[in-house]
């Protein structure tokens, strides 16, 4: 194999890694020692302004330790690779318990609510190495950037916006407001709950529901199991859509074939389908149903509706049955009025939320019980004053992750 | 196209491998052999992906909502990188294993038929669902490369043969997938704000990809700190498990009870 110019410089003993690996463990074991001395109550991040504040002083306090002991041996070391790696180690593997237990609240008086094992990302050892890291990236960034050089821009972006978004997210969180709108169709509401207080919260601004729909995939007919609650997929792994000539086979058990199909109907007195004329109708197919050694039986089935019951073909321990089609979207449209009288109309959708006074509006949920015929909508309203400071970061990240692509090009090429 | 056809187009892909492979034995002497080698070992690449987009028209939406659908792609880019590695590097033996691991996911889908679904839940009907989706996934491919790389690596340094091309080539691998990691990582936070109201919940599959981030986020400063090469390959073989715990793992741990990403599983 040929030689080449390596990135991978020849080995040297790992300096500071042990002590660096113990200042990390002191950190998690002092925040444990907290969450078991408090019973896991965890942290509580204060609100603006004070969490502003605390973040001006935490990041001036970096400043000064910085530019005022840069040659302190111990100062060195705090901004040093050694101790960030062990904070990363420290982080992931918080995350990781994090990642496994369940983030629930539980009872208190168990190991694992006493240590808050159950709330890794409000706890004390989480918050203590996540300041530490954000004491050691800042250090690490100050140093590169003051003297300011081009060559350090990659750097500075990545571990700049790395520390704008895990800061200003953090502290970001106390100001945080999630709440939920529920809406009726013909009604006004400004009234909001908190979750999962559901203490109610009065918004600067009230919507108005005129009308909720849901959009469904194409129906299916499926041959349904009662033994095991499943569906029994046909021989081409599909459950297939209620079309008119749709047919499925089910080998060993029986086929059927659609000869007929009305996507919104009534029954009449016979159970024949009639046009729904805007009443709560469902769909309705004639089903040919052929099992081996018997004869073809052919017959109307229809899916399950607010003022119907669901009509199904038994075919030996199975039954042949339309299954509704999945939500494909569903929207609310609503009319925004602010405090001061104007009004704006809006349509809120999954994935398209509607911006009102600094809030964002999302469409969150419905009457699941009523499906398709649901007259409410769950509207959910996000502020995050610290969005801003958070994206910035999140753009500096991309900008710096670009730069570190193209470098590692470069340096690709030359090796 | 549908899944009914894909044990046949799956046995037939991996047929062109393996006998592309066997023809790399003639290939360093006889020309023929070679271009026979390359056409099999490529065609079988493409025959996968001209499944690929026949799935995807079938389905009317993008195959990439489920992990049998991911795993489509992954065994369709992860040769794509053995055959780019061999071209860049002149290192031919990352395509077998490639080509291994592709196989490996083909056979896990046979096993495992997905069932043929439309139906995208609203949540995933974003501009953002095929660049996060398929940027994880790239990133994905080239760490799993790279962690290959490095197990490979470790052989060849047992056996006195290693050499700093191979070594620079599984940091190069772990250094794109890197980057598109990252992207992944805040492409998906960028899509959660505008799908369910924030950023960054700590919802189970969030934490694993943040703790997969932090770990190559550690092998790159390892690197900045000049560890020692035999490290950083252990390094790179055994990270890889991290991000298998995010791509699958996750679904079967306590925490997933109440994730909002089991659509995936």
């Amino acid at each position: 194999m040929q030689t080449s110019k390596s990135p991978l410089t020849p080995s040297s003993p790992p300096e500071g890694f042990g002590k660096a690996a113990l200042f990390t463990l002191s950190a998690i074991i002092a925040g444990f020692a907290i969450e078991f001395l408090t019973s896991g109550n965890g942290i509580t991040i204060p609100r603006w302004p004070a969490n502003g504040l605390f973040l001006a002083a935490f990041a001036s306090a970096i400043a000064a330790v910085g530019f005022g002991f840069r040659d302190h041996p111990v100062v060195g070391w705090m901004g040093g690779i050694p101790v960030g790696l062990s904070l990363i180690v420290g982080l992931a593997l918080l995350s990781l318990v994090g990642g496994v237990l369940p983030q629930d609240p539980l009872p208190p008086g168990s190991m694992v609510s006493t240590l808050r094992l159950n709330g890794m990302f409000s706890s004390w050892p989480f918050a203590f190495v996540t300041l530490l890291f954000l004491f050691n990236l800042g250090l690490s960034l100050l140093w590169k950037t003051v003297p300011f050089r081009v060559a350090n821009l990659q750097f500075i972006l990545f571990h700049g916006g790395f520390w704008l978004a895990l800061a200003c997210g953090l502290a970001g969180t106390a100001d945080l407001q999630r709440l939920i709108i529920p809406l009726y169709e013909g009604k006004e509401s400004n009234v909001a709950y908190e979750m999962p207080s559901e203490r109610p919260v009065h918004v600067p601004f009230s919507i108005y529901l005129n009308d909720f729909q849901i959009d469904e995939y194409v129906p299916q007919f499926a041959l349904y199991d009662p033994a095991t609650d499943q569906v029994i997929a046909e021989k081409a792994g599909m459950v297939p859509e209620v079309r008119k000539g749709a047919r499925a086979v089910w080998p060993g058990i029986a086929s059927a074939t659609v000869t007929d199909f009305r996507s919104d109907a009534l029954p009449d007195r016979d159970g024949n389908p009639l046009p729904s004329n805007g009443h709560k109708g469902v769909p309705f197919a004639k089903v040919r149903v052929e099992v081996p050694g018997q004869a073809p039986v052919e017959r109307w089935i229809n899916g399950d509706g607010p003022d119907i019951r669901p009509q199904f073909i038994p075919v030996g321990d199975y039954f042949i049955v339309i299954a509704p089609g999945a939500p494909k979207a569903f929207r609310s449209h609503v009319m925004i009025r602010s405090a001061s009288g104007g009004h704006q109309p809006g349509v809120l959708e999954v994935n398209k939320p509607v911006d009102v006074l600094g809030w964002k509006l999302y469409q969150m949920g419905y009457d699941e019980k009523a499906g398709r015929w649901s007259t409410m909508s769950l509207v959910e309203a996000v502020n995050d004053p610290w969005l801003p400071a958070v994206y910035l970061g999140f753009f500096m990240i991309m900008a710096g992750n670009l730069l570190f692509f193209w470098k590692g090009v470069k340096k690709m090429e030359a090796a | 196209m549908t899944l009914v056809e894909f044990p046949a187009i799956a046995v037939a892909t991996a047929a062109c491998w393996g006998l592309g492979s066997l023809l790399q034995i003639p290939a360093k002497k006889s020309r023929p052999a070679a271009s026979a080698s390359w056409l099999l070992m490529t065609g079988g690449t493409a025959l996968l992906a001209w499944f690929l987009a026949s799935y995807w028209i079938a389905l009317e939406r993008p195959p990439l909502r489920t992990l049998g659908e991911t795993r489509l792609w992954y065994a369709t880019l992860i040769p794509v990188v053995g055959y780019l590695v061999e071209y860049r590097w002149k290192i031919g033996w990352l395509k077998y294993y490639c080509m291994g691991l592709a196989t490996l996911f083909l056979g896990i889908n046979v096993m495992n038929p997905d069932v043929f679904q439309k139906a995208l839940m609203p949540a995933l009907q974003s501009v953002w669902f095929v660049p996060h989706v398929v940027v994880y996934l790239v990133a994905y491919v080239l760490l799993a490369a790279s962690a290959v790389a490095g197990w490979h690596n470790l052989w060849l340094k047992f056996r006195a043969r290693s050499s700093k091309v191979s070594d620079s080539m599984s940091h190069y691998l772990a250094l794109l997938g890197f980057v598109l990691l990252t992207f992944g990582l805040v492409f998906g936070a960028l899509w959660a704000k505008e799908a369910w109201g924030h950023y960054w919940t700590w919802d189970p599959k969030e934490t694993w990809a943040f703790i997969s981030w932090l770990a190559y986020l550690g092998y790159l400063h390892l690197v900045a700190r000049k560890t020692d090469v035999t490290v950083l390959q252990w390094y790179l073989g055994l990270a890889f498990i991290v991000l298998l715990v995010c791509w699958f793992g996750v679904n079967y741990l306590p925490s997933a009870q109440n994730s909002v990403h089991t659509y995936s599983g």
